[in-house]
C-alpha cells in the first residue's frame, strides 16, 4: 500500500517559496498520512547522513602563486650607470693577466718611467754602472762578515777545546778510580779463594795423615800378631 | 541560505578589497583569496568527482579561471556565488571530458570502486583529522556515487551549498520544477544506498 501523493508532496517539502497556506495543508497530511510521514523520515535520514561530511584539509598546492608573480611581475629599475660599466671588471682582469704573462716590469727614476717585457732591459749602460756599484757593496760586505765568522770562529774552537779537555781529565780520574776499586774488590775475592783452597788442602792432607796413622797401626797390629 | 549569507557578510569588503589589491599585483592578497576559498572548492569538487586526484584538478582549474576574469568581477554578485558559478561551469566541462575519454554516458556508475583507492582519507590526509572524518567521509562518497551526475550536482548545491531550486534553476539552466524532481529523486536513490549500508554495517 501507498499514497499517491507522496511524491508530489514530499517533492515540494524541499521547496523554500511554499505559501504558508499550502505548508499547513503539507503538514496535516503528513501528520495523518503512514506512508508518506515514513517516506520522509526515511529521506530525511538519508539527507542527515550526507550532512557527515567533515571538510576536508586541501593538499598542499602553489595557489597559482608562480602564474601569479609571472604575470605580475615588475621589472626592477636596474641603473644605466652600473649597466654601463660592467665591463670594468672584465676588463681589469684581463689587464692583470697580462702583467703576469709577459712579465712586464715598470721601472721609474729621474729621467722618468720605463716599461720592460720578458725582463728586458731598457737601459744597458745605467744598469752596467749599478752592477758595479753593487758588487762592490757585496764584496765589502761579504770581506766584514769574513772576518766576523773568523773571529767568531776561533774563539769557539778554543772554547771547545777547553770543555772537551776538561770533560776528558774528569772522565779519566773517574775511569781511574772505578779501575781501582774493582782491582781491589778481584784481590779480595782472590784471597778468599785462595784461603778457601788452602783450608781445604789442609784438610785433605790432615785426612791423609789419618789414613796413614790408621795403615801404621794396622801394620802394627799384624806384626804384633805374628 | 539566509545563515550562510549572514557568514559571509562580514567578509565582503575583504574579499573586494583582498582582489582589488590582487588585481594591482600584491601576490599575497591573491594567496589569502584562494586562501579563503580553497577548501570550500577542494571539497566541493571532492564529493563530485570522488576523487582527491581530480578534485585538485578542479580546484586548480577554477581558481585559474577566478585569475584569469578577476577583473570582470564586478561586485554586483558576491564573490563566494561568483567562485561556485565557475566552479559548477568547471565542473560540468570536466564532466564532459570525462564522458568523451571514457566513452561512457555514466562514467560514475562504471566505476568499480578504484576511485575510492585515490580518495586521500587512505593516503595523504592530515594527521588531525586522518582517523576522524575518513569513515564517515567514505560513507557519503559511497552515497554520491550511486547517483547520476545531474543527480550528485543537484545534491551538492542544494544540501552542501544550500542553494534555492531557483538558484539551481538558473544555474544549471533547468526549471525551478525539474531541480526540485531531480533532487527528491536523488533522495529516493540514497534512501535506498543508506538503508543498505546501516544492514551491512
Amino acid at each position: 500500500m501507498s499514497c499517491p501523493k507522496t511524491h508530489y508532496l514530499l517533492q515540494e517539502y524541499f521547496s523554500e517559496d511554499l505559501s504558508e497556506v499550502a505548508r499547513n495543508e503539507l503538514d496535516r497530511h503528513l501528520a495523518g498520512c503512514v506512508h508518506c510521514n515514513a517516506e520522509l523520515e526515511s529521506v530525511l535520514l538519508a539527507q542527515q547522513d550526507l550532512q557527515q561530511w567533515q571538510e576536508q584539509s586541501v593538499p598542499h598546492w602553489d595557489r597559482g602563486l608562480e602564474l601569479f608573480r609571472q604575470e605580475h611581475r615588475v621589472e626592477r629599475p636596474v641603473s644605466r650607470f652600473w649597466l654601463s660599466w660592467q665591463w670594468l671588471p672584465t676588463a681589469a682582469s684581463l689587464a692583470m693577466l697580462c702583467v703576469l704573462l709577459f712579465n712586464v716590469s715598470v721601472v721609474s727614476n729621474d729621467s722618468g718611467f720605463s716599461v720592460s717585457f720578458a725582463g728586458s732591459s731598457a737601459s744597458g749602460t745605467d744598469l752596467n754602472a749599478r752592477l758595479a756599484e753593487f758588487e762592490q757593496a757585496q764584496r765589502l760586505e761579504m770581506q766584514q762578515l769574513v772576518t766576523r765568522v773568523e773571529s767568531r770562529q776561533d774563539s769557539n774552537n778554543v772554547q771547545l777545546l777547553q770543555a772537551v779537555m776538561e770533560q776528558t781529565q774528569q772522565s779519566t780520574a773517574d775511569s781511574f778510580d772505578q779501575m781501582y776499586a774493582y782491582f781491589e774488590q778481584q784481590r779480595l775475592l782472590d784471597l778468599q779463594d785462595m784461603r778457601a783452597g788452602y783450608e781445604q788442602l789442609v784438610d785433605s792432607d790432615y785426612e791423609t795423615i789419618r789414613s796413614l796413622q790408621q795403615l801404621v797401626n794396622y801394620v802394627g797390629y799384624q806384626s804384633d800378631i805374628r | 541560505m539566509q545563515r550562510q549569507g549572514e557568514d559571509f557578510m562580514g567578509l565582503i569588503d575583504e574579499d573586494e578589497a583582498l582582489i582589488a589589491a590582487a588585481l594591482k599585483g600584491s601576490a599575497y592578497a591573491w594567496e589569502k583569496l584562494v586562501k579563503r576559498y580553497e577548501s570550500k572548492i577542494y571539497n566541493h569538487g571532492l564529493r563530485l568527482t570522488g576523487n582527491s586526484s581530480d578534485a585538485m584538478d578542479l580546484m586548480q582549474e577554477v581558481f585559474l579561471g577566478v585569475y584569469r576574469n578577476l577583473h570582470r568581477f564586478r561586485g554586483d554578485a558576491k564573490f563566494s556565488s561568483w567562485i561556485f558559478r565557475i566552479a559548477h561551469n568547471k565542473a560540468v566541462d570536466m564532466n564532459r571530458r570525462k564522458r568523451l575519454m571514457t566513452a561512457s554516458p555514466k562514467f560514475s556508475e562504471e566505476d568499480d570502486g578504484d576511485e575510492f583507492e585515490k580518495f586521500p582519507g587512505k593516503t595523504n590526509l592530515e594527521p588531525e583529522n586522518r582517523l576522524g572524518n575518513q569513515q564517515q567521509n567514505l560513507r557519503v562518497l559511497k552515497m554520491l556515487k550511486e547517483l547520476s551526475s545531474d543527480q550528485r550536482s543537484i545534491v551538492e548545491l542544494k544540501v552542501f551549498q544550500s542553494l534555492t531550486f531557483d538558484e539551481i534553476a538558473e544555474l544549471q539552466d533547468i526549471s525551478a520544477n525539474t531541480a526540485k524532481t531531480r533532487f527528491y529523486s536523488a533522495l529516493k536513490k540514497l534512501k535506498v544506498v543508506s538503508e543498505e549500508q546501516n544492514v551491512l554495517s
